[in-house]
Formats: structure tokens, sequence, C-alpha cells
């Protein structure tokens, strides 16, 4: 039963460390509370001490290498017990991290002599070993990685391998860029907070999107000044009960748009496209810690009144977590939008198995050319996400041209 | 407030006040030591190096002891005029982080030269307390179970030649200074006075920590009552 020693998180801020010296060797005896090696980041030095009593056994990493924060650099035996695994650059599980007065391992967990023995040399063909840290570096620089000669342990390219390789013209990484954010009041090292539901949620079917989903985005701009006249027109007949919103003028145009063009109405399913003959639109809603997307059923049938109505009761008992399942699923499309905070523009993540999403951005006045004169018009933004395995770009644009002349001509929508 | 045993302890040889501050330290981590301590003093010519030195950086060692150290750093150098101070404090109380640590030390200093009427600032990636592009302060740390030892060296009336010896952190064509080259007058002792008052002003301060300072002949009983606790 081994224990495995960690590169250990001196800061929130440290990504990996410089093992400079190991004080035991492999095979000497170790009692907890023991220094082990030092270990240094910036002008500081620090032991990292053992968390067990045995035998150092299967030291990993050489003295003057740069670890990333988590990875094991050598194990902890039972006094006489051979370890022959170990894993000489897996970091370790997220949870453990930043582990720094972390516990000892439970043992259960530790089956080293069941792990593979490390590779000296990674193969030629085989997936790039990299720190975290040095993947991001070589993607920002656009820096290929299989081309680097890793320095770290078991062949492992870390940060200044790809600092050294031959970068990309524009590869200016801002090293600032890299550091976690830290509350300045707080004085704890760090918060652990749990994961709530609706993050676990939203965790997992995002993740089932920007990965999997080959998405792409078309942003086209609509003049809004005929759409502001109606709906200031609209909401005076309407008294203060009943107001429309930009956000419902735009569901009721979307909504029209899908009817014309159901080739965006549709969803990706494993060995089927399904296109839909009803159009419900999942509207995107910021809650507390999260968000939801509550559907309008039938919106291209309904009025923009009743859209309206339907949309604000919706957030409401959304925000108030009172949404019954059957209303925030069987969207066939989702709009999202960020015009409230002054966004421009932006792309939205689809929400599966929906092949399409809009993202609106505010409604800004700008300069426009209009013949010979340059007027001020309010205009909005809007960016549409394709799943490209349901729609093309000529599909998609086809139907953004469709939901421009709908924003734009808005009495066609009433 | 946390109290903060101040010992301004004198002229002590380095190997001397390196025993001091491990037998220090391991008190704190024991338990033994109740509070954190700020030693200050005064080391004799010497050279150390960091974890991270590169032999390359001492230029002449002739006529000079060098010690290697387990603090993180390159090579310094150390000397008369020179205020070191080696605070022993447990970051279980303060925050388990070792850059807050190396930029709080930064700004104590930082206040410090400020009650000085020295404008002194970071150098962004070169760790140290800079004044007008040139160095006036260096700092190397080490920290085990999240006690620390070793620290900072102010240059005071420091003979600043003596740097020549080296490339001082490492960093190459570096220019030191010290705050009696910055301020331009006042006598020596008066100057040293006033700086090791501004430092425990600037470090109780910034670490917002109670000092408790003896001066005068008590220092010596009082380093003796805290070391015989520290190795009791």
């Amino acid at each position: 039963m081994a224990t495995k020693v960690h590169m250990e998180a001196l800061s929130p801020t440290m990504e990996e460390g410089r093992l400079v010296k190991w004080t035991k060797r492999e095979g000497d005896a170790v009692k907890t509370g023991d220094t082990l090696a030092e270990v240094e980041t910036d002008k500081a030095v620090m032991e990292l001490v053992a968390r067990a009593d045995g035998q150092l056994v299967n030291v990993l990493v050489q003295e003057g290498s740069t670890v990333p924060v988590g990875d094991v650099v050598a194990w902890i035996g039972a006094p006489g017990e051979k370890v022959d695994g170990g894993e000489p650059a897996a970091p370790a599980p997220k949870g453990e991290r930043s582990a720094v007065s972390g516990a000892r391992e439970t043992p259960a967990k530790e089956a080293p002599a069941a792990k593979p023995p490390p590779p000296a040399v990674p193969a030629a063909d085989a997936r790039v070993k990299a720190s975290p840290l040095a993947k991001r570096m070589a993607k920002d620089a656009g820096v290929d990685l299989k081309l680097v000669q890793g320095s770290g342990p078991g062949g492992r390219v870390v940060k200044r391998d790809v600092e050294s390789a031959p970068a990309a013209p524009a590869a200016e990484v801002p090293r600032t860029a890299h550091r976690a954010p830290r509350t300045p009041s707080d004085g704890a090292a760090y918060e652990d907070v749990p994961l709530t539901q609706i993050r676990k949620t939203i965790a997992k079917r995002l993740a089932t999107s920007l990965g999997p989903v080959p998405h792409f985005f078309l942003t086209i701009e609509a003049d809004m000044e005929r759409a502001a006249e109606a709906r200031d027109a609209l909401n005076q007949q309407l008294g203060d009960d009943g107001k429309v919103s930009f956000n419902d003028i735009v569901i009721k145009a979307v909504a029209g748009a899908l009817r014309r063009h159901r080739a965006c109405n549709a969803w990706f399913r494993d060995d089927h496209i399904r296109y839909w003959n009803d159009v419900h639109i999942g509207m995107a809603v910021a809650v507390e810690d999260g968000l939801i997307t509550p559907v309008i059923r039938n919106a291209d049938m309904k009025t923009l009144a009743e859209i309206g109505a339907d949309a604000k009761e919706l957030a409401g008992r959304a925000r108030n977590r009172r949404l019954k399942p059957e209303e925030y699923t069987g969207a066939t499309f989702s709009v999202s939008n960020l015009g409230m905070f002054d966004i421009d523009d932006f792309t939205a993540v689809i929400n599966p198995p929906e092949a399409g999403i809009v993202a609106i951005g505010s409604i800004v006045a700008k300069a426009v050319p209009d013949g010979e004169r340059v007027v001020v018009r309010r205009r909005m933004r809007v960016t549409m996400s394709c799943d490209h395995r349901v729609i093309d770009g000529a599909t998609g644009a086809a139907f953004l041209k469709t939901l421009k002349q709908m924003l734009e001509n808005p009495l066609a929508m009433l | 407030m946390k109290p903060l045993d101040v010992i301004d302890a004198g002229v002590v040889p380095y190997a001397e006040a390196l025993t001091w501050q491990r037998a220090l330290a391991q008190a704190r981590i024991d338990g033994r030591q109740p509070h954190d301590v700020l030693l200050l003093l005064e080391h004799p010519p010497v050279v150390t190096l960091g974890r991270t030195s590169h032999a390359a950086h001492v230029l002449r060692s002739d006529d000079i002891d060098v010690v290697e150290v387990e603090r993180g750093g390159d090579v310094t150098f150390h000397g008369p005029g020179q205020l070191v101070g080696y605070p022993i404090l447990d970051l279980s109380g303060y925050r388990q982080d070792l850059h807050w640590y190396l930029r709080t030390l930064e700004q104590a200093l930082i206040e410090a030269l400020g009650i000085l009427g020295i404008a002194a600032e970071r150098n962004a990636g070169y760790t140290g307390v800079w004044t007008r592009g040139k160095k006036i302060a260096s700092l190397g740390v080490h920290v085990k179970q999240w006690v620390t030892w070793h620290g900072f060296a102010l240059n005071v009336t420091t003979d600043l030649s003596q740097f020549d010896r080296i490339v001082p952190c490492g960093i190459p064509n570096v220019e030191m200074t010290s705050i009696a080259r910055e301020r331009g007058a006042g006598s020596g002792e008066q100057l040293w006075r006033e700086s090791v008052d501004a430092v425990v002003q600037g470090f109780s301060g910034v670490f917002r920590v109670e000092p408790i300072l003896k001066d005068g002949p008590n220092n010596a009983l009082r380093l003796g009552a805290v070391l015989d606790r520290a190795q009791a």
C-alpha cells in the first residue's frame, strides 16, 4: 500500500513548481513530517513533507524539473515494498489538485502495482503528453505540441518547452492571463464550492455541445427602427399590463422565420435528423447560479402579446425554480439575449439535440449610410450558431436573411 | 491583533543566525514558540547562494565567505549597513499562499521606505523592492509546513560596491541602491535607527501584528529566552 507524493500548490496562483532538491533518496526510510524535497516558486522555497511512514520509492522527477501542481513526484511504500508502477505524469484528479495540507491517500484507492510501468520515451505516434498549462500556451501561441521535445517527467511537454519552441508570429501570451482570480479579502487559501444540481446539469449538457457538436457561426445586423416604432405603438395600445419587449419581437420573428425554414427547425439524432413541424422556442433565462430555457410553444402561432405574456410568466417562474420539466424541455430552436447587458454581439452554445440557437446583442444607435447621406439608426446584431451536421452555411444564411426581413418589417408579423 | 516578537539582534554571523532561524522555525512548527518572530540583524560580509543560484553569478569570492542555503532565489550579498529581516511566521495564521507572502513582504518594505520618504515599488517578475529603477531590497524565503524563515535584506548604508562581486539575484546589469544613497544626507547611525523603526512599523501595519519590541541590552536576554524555548 503505497502513498503518492504530489507536487503541492504553494499558492493558489501556482500552476507548476520546480523541484530544486531531493532531501531524501530513493530507498531512504521516511516518517510522516520528514522533508522529502524542496520546491521553488518565485523566490520562495517550500519543503515537501512526507504524509506517510515508509520508504521513499519510485522517485519520478529529477532535481531541477518543473512539475505541474498535483502531479505525482514519488511514492512512499512500506519498508521493503516494491512499487513497480506509478503514474509519472498523470495529473491528480481535480479534487486533489490544490490540496496543500491534503490528507493522506486512502490505501484502497491505490493500486500502483496494477498500473503499467511508465514508458521511457513517448512513442512517436502516441498522444502528446503535456501539462495543461503547456497545452493552453501552445494553443494560444499556435505551437504544434507534436513537434516540441518535452523536458518534463516522462518526456512530458511543460511550459518552458513551449516557450522555447518556435512560435507563430502573433504569439504573445500574457502571463497574467493564466492566473486564477483571487478574492482579496478571503483569509483561506482556497474555497471549494460543490457543484449545485443546476451547475452539474449545465456542465454536462454544454459539454455534450461545444465539444461534440460541430458549431459554426453566422452574424447579421438588423435595423430595429421600425420594430421600435411598432413596439411603442403596440405598448400604447396594450396599456400597462401586457408590455411587449424587444425579446418578444425577436422570438416572434425567429419563430416566423423557422416556419419558412424548416431545415433549421430540427434536432440531430444519432442516425437521423428530425425536422419539426411545430415551432417551440427555448428562451434562455438567467437564474441564480445558472440558466434555464423555458419553452414558448407554438411561438409562430401566437400573437406578440401572447408571447410577451408567456415569456414574462415563464421567466418569473424560472427564477423562482417553479418550472415543471415539460416547461423547459422540447424546444426546437433557442434564443439567447444578452442585449440588456450591453453585449453587442456574442456566440451562444447550442442546446442539443437542437440544431441552432441565435444570440441577440443589444440595440445600438449607429451611423449607417442611407443613399448619399449618413443617418443614425438603431441596429441589432444577431449571431446564429449552427450544428453543421444539420444546417449548412447557405441554409443558415437563408434563415438569417428571412429573420432580418421580419425584424425590419415587423408589420408583416402582426 | 496577533503579537509579533521583534528581536533587534545587532551584528550576527550568517551561520549563527541561520541556526537561530532553523531553531525558531522548528519551535514554531512544533507549537513551542507561541508567537511569530521578526529577527532584525546585520551580517558581517558574506555571499549567499539560494536554491536556484548559478555559480557563474559569483564573480569574485577570493576574500569573502560563500554560503549555500535553502532559501529561494539566486545569489546575494550581505554586509554591514544592510538591515536583514528574518520573519518566522506561521502562514496558517495569515494565508497559505507563498505568492501572497512575497508580495506582502514587498509591501511591508514599500511602506517602510515610504515612511523614510522614499517612493518604492515592485518590479513585476522581479521579486524585491525597487526605487527609480534600482533595487533597494532583496527577498528570498523558505517555508516548511507553512512556517517561514529567511526573508529580506534592505540596504541602509551598505557599501554598494560589494554587489560588484556578484550578479545580484541573477539579474544582469541590475543597479543596487541604498536608503543612504536615495536620501543623500543624514548620519549613518541615525539613519539605521530610523530604518529599523520604519521596517517594524511597515511590517506591523501590512501583516496586522502587534510588535513587542525590546531594545538595548534586553535584546540578548530576550533572544536567549526565545531560543531556550525553541530548543527546549
